[in-house]
């Protein structure tokens, strides 16, 4: 079996321990180095990504593999490159979370473990998080992308406060905000200033990576 | 049902079930059972039954029924063409087939919706049945409209052996029809002696409510019999004008013809497999139609498995049933209905698959959606397994006490573990947020069936069929095409003008 199958044996069974054993030996053995494993990682979560699109396997399935994949990654992966003085290869980074007042994560962490299997870096904040939050995330990771969630229309103004205090901190122009969840639309995008709306996490992949490409 | 833990809908309670028994072999020994074939009143006489030379009814003795009762297996394999698939029918499993005899098909591209059924959607029938997961099996359902009456059950055989790995069932269309059907198959599978030990078909014997085994009926039995094919015996009594508009008066009555045709079934040949089953259902009071659909459709038929269950002979009834006309709701309520009843009586072999307007259309995609239903019906008789591992406090107290907000169980083992056995994941359900189902299509679940049987059609790889066979098998259709009607008559020793079977009309009058 090749490092690649073996790879993709530990996160398809979510094995994490199995998955950090592999990367270590092979980084300690100068085998295949970090940012090499991370593009590896990267090809099988595409795999899983397209197979959860094609319905062939389902939301535990990709979640789980990318939370095991996310943990590696933060745990071993990282640091190595860092240390190594090169820098994490990545389509872009993207902080997103549900906003204040809402506990919603279902549809967020889809979008999360799907922005994440199609290359990009993802800083989930969780849920009821509040505008500044997303900001200073942004601005500490560099963040090209923030993404709001909300799936209430109570909290759904949250969305409009985040763009606001944005321009309020004149950096409305240095981020791309995209937003999503089902009491939201293309109008309300517009209407509140957002930079784009997504239907599903397929289409948040989609524009996410027109917004990386246009920019 | 070695998993299934709700509990069998049992609508008699254990003395009603003797009741009943008592009351159909009463019948069947003082009033008798109405017999047409000479042959058959014969073989019943010789086994001491009287029989009134006037009215052609024969009294069964209680002894004789109880015995030949015995004799029936409670449970037998049924082998697909090549053999390489088989199921086993018995007193606990539920398996799936479809039910007879659409002589019309969905067409949306018709003004009408329908048109007559041709060859060629016999033929897409059986394929789509072939790579389906819970129907197992086939039976003329589509009827051929195009073929010629009499050389219809050949060119159906010769079309189940090029597609099909699954058996093929048939009704008893008499002696000679019937006695094709066998030489054709055995043709297939390498010789009678191969036929006799691992059944391929499916035979169907209907009496006709009130009492009656007609002629052409008993005539293939005895065939399906001798060749050991297992046979479902059924009547397709309607409670309020072929049998009493009482369900326990009606259930009495077709106990006794399932009783009187098994027992002649075990005279013809003993160990004989025989379904035990029903099609009754019950007579609408408005317009006399039959009403397949009804509630009390299912209440027979879980009635009917009680019985069988009784006797200790595997039962056959049907489900996903429906009068409507169209493919609306009283079509979708009507098949659950019948067919979760069917499931929840404990029914073993279950005709159900494809049909509406009281089986007489065909719409393949009911069959892709029934066979979906299958599946949910199973999942419900699974019931709730609770264990420790099913109870997962681990995994509650986990979740529960998770410093991160929002933690849900999505991504845990626990959750992939069981997510396919406790959640039966639908093919065909939409549930879709509406945007989403508007992406694709806003497609309804007949549209979606519709893709899903295009994709199976395309996809579909008939199995390999040996040159020789096709041979052999296409110079008997010609053969028996050439036969004359009057052929038929005469052999059969029919009399009338016509014969009906399911919704077919056989006019012997004239060539057809």
């Amino acid at each position: 079996m090749s490092l690649e199958e073996k790879i993709e044996e530990a996160i398809v069974a979510w094995d994490e321990d199995s998955l950090k054993d592999l990367c270590n030996s092979s980084i300690e053995s100068d085998d295949v180095g970090a940012s090499e494993l991370l593009r590896i990682i990267g090809r099988i979560m595409r795999k899983i990504g397209k197979l959860f699109e094609e319905e062939e396997i389902f939301l535990p399935d990709l979640i789980g593999a990318a939370n095991v994949v996310k943990n590696v990654i933060d745990d071993v992966l990282d640091p190595a490159i860092r240390n190594s003085g090169e820098k994490r290869e990545t389509l872009g980074r993207v902080v997103l979370g549900t906003v204040e007042g809402d506990v919603h994560s279902i549809g967020k962490d889809l979008v999360a473990a799907f922005l994440f299997s199609n290359g990009f870096e993802v800083f989930n904040l969780g849920e009821e998080v509040p505008p500044a939050k997303y900001i200073e995330k942004a601005e500490e990771v560099n963040a090209q992308i923030i993404g709001l969630s909300s799936l209430l229309t109570m909290s759904m103004d949250i969305q409009r406060q985040v763009i606001e205090e944005l321009k309020n901190r004149g950096l409305r122009n240095k981020y791309k905000v995209i937003i999503g969840g089902s009491p939201t639309s293309e109008e309300w995008a517009k209407e509140i200033d957002a930079d784009g709306w997504a239907d599903d996490a397929i289409e948040a992949v989609m524009l996410a990576k027109k917004i990386i490409q246009d920019k | 049902m070695e998993n299934l833990r709700l509990k069998y809908l049992k609508p008699l309670s254990k003395d009603e079930i003797q009741i009943i028994d008592s009351a159909a072999i009463e019948l069947l020994s003082r009033v008798g059972i109405k017999i047409d074939a000479e042959s058959a009143r014969k073989l019943f006489k010789d086994y001491g039954c009287e029989v009134e030379i006037n009215t052609n009814f024969v009294k069964i003795p209680e002894e004789l029924m109880r015995e030949n009762l015995k004799k029936i297996p409670n449970s037998f394999k049924l082998y697909g063409a090549d053999g390489s698939f088989n199921f086993e029918v018995d007193t606990k499993s539920t398996k799936f087939a479809t039910i007879g005899t659409p002589v019309k098909i969905y067409d949306p591209s018709q003004k009408k919706g329908i048109r007559r059924t041709v060859l060629e959607d016999t033929i897409q029938q059986i394929r789509i049945v072939d790579s389906l997961e819970n129907i197992l099996c086939s039976h003329i359902d589509v009827w051929p409209n195009d073929i010629k009456v009499t050389a219809l059950h050949a060119h159906c055989i010769y079309q189940w052996y090029k597609n099909s790995k699954k058996p093929y069932g048939l009704g008893c269309l008499g002696k000679l029809a019937s006695q094709d059907m066998m030489d054709m198959t055995s043709v297939i599978v390498g010789g009678e002696k191969e036929l006799k030990l691992n059944p391929r078909l499916v035979g169907f014997m209907n009496p006709t409510s009130p009492l009656h085994l007609p002629q052409l009926m008993t005539n293939g039995y005895e065939i399906f019999a001798k060749y050991n094919q297992p046979t479902i015996i059924a009547s397709e009594a309607m409670a309020g004008s072929t049998a009493p508009v009482t369900l326990a008066g009606l259930l009495v009555q077709i106990v006794a013809e399932t009783i009187g045709g098994a027992v002649l079934g075990q005279l013809y040949n003993p160990g004989s497999p025989i379904f035990f089953g029903t099609v009754s259902n019950t007579t609408d009071m408005r317009s006399g139609n039959s009403a397949i659909g009804a509630i009390e459709t299912g209440l027979i038929t879980a009635g009917m498995a009680q019985m069988a269950r009784f006797y200790d002979i595997p039962s056959r009834g049907p489900g996903a049933v429906t009068d409507s006309k169209v493919l609306d709701i009283q079509n979708g309520f009507e098949r659950l209905q019948t067919l979760m009843f069917a499931v929840q009586a404990g029914i073993n072999y279950i005709t159900c698959a494809g049909t509406y307007e009281a089986t007489l259309v065909e719409a393949l995609e009911l069959l892709v959606i029934d066979d979906e239903l299958a599946s949910i019906c199973l999942r419900a008789m699974e019931g709730i397994q609770v264990n420790e591992d099913t109870i997962g406090l681990d995994v509650i107290r986990k979740i529960a006490l998770s410093p991160k907000k929002g933690t849900t169980y999505l991504s845990e083992k626990h959750t992939r573990k069981y997510m396919k056995k406790e959640l039966f994941i639908p093919k065909l359900i939409d549930r879709n947020r509406r945007t989403t189902w508007r992406k694709k299509g806003s497609k309804d679940i007949i549209e979606r069936a519709r893709d899903r049987i295009n994709e199976l059609l395309q996809n579909y790889v008939p199995p390999e069929t040996n040159p020789d066979i096709e041979a052999k098998l296409l110079t008997m259709i010609k053969d028996i095409e050439e036969r004359t009607i009057d052929l038929y008559k005469e052999t059969e020793g029919i009399s009338a003008d016509g014969v009906s079977i399911g919704h077919v009309e056989i006019k012997t009058d004239k060539e057809n």
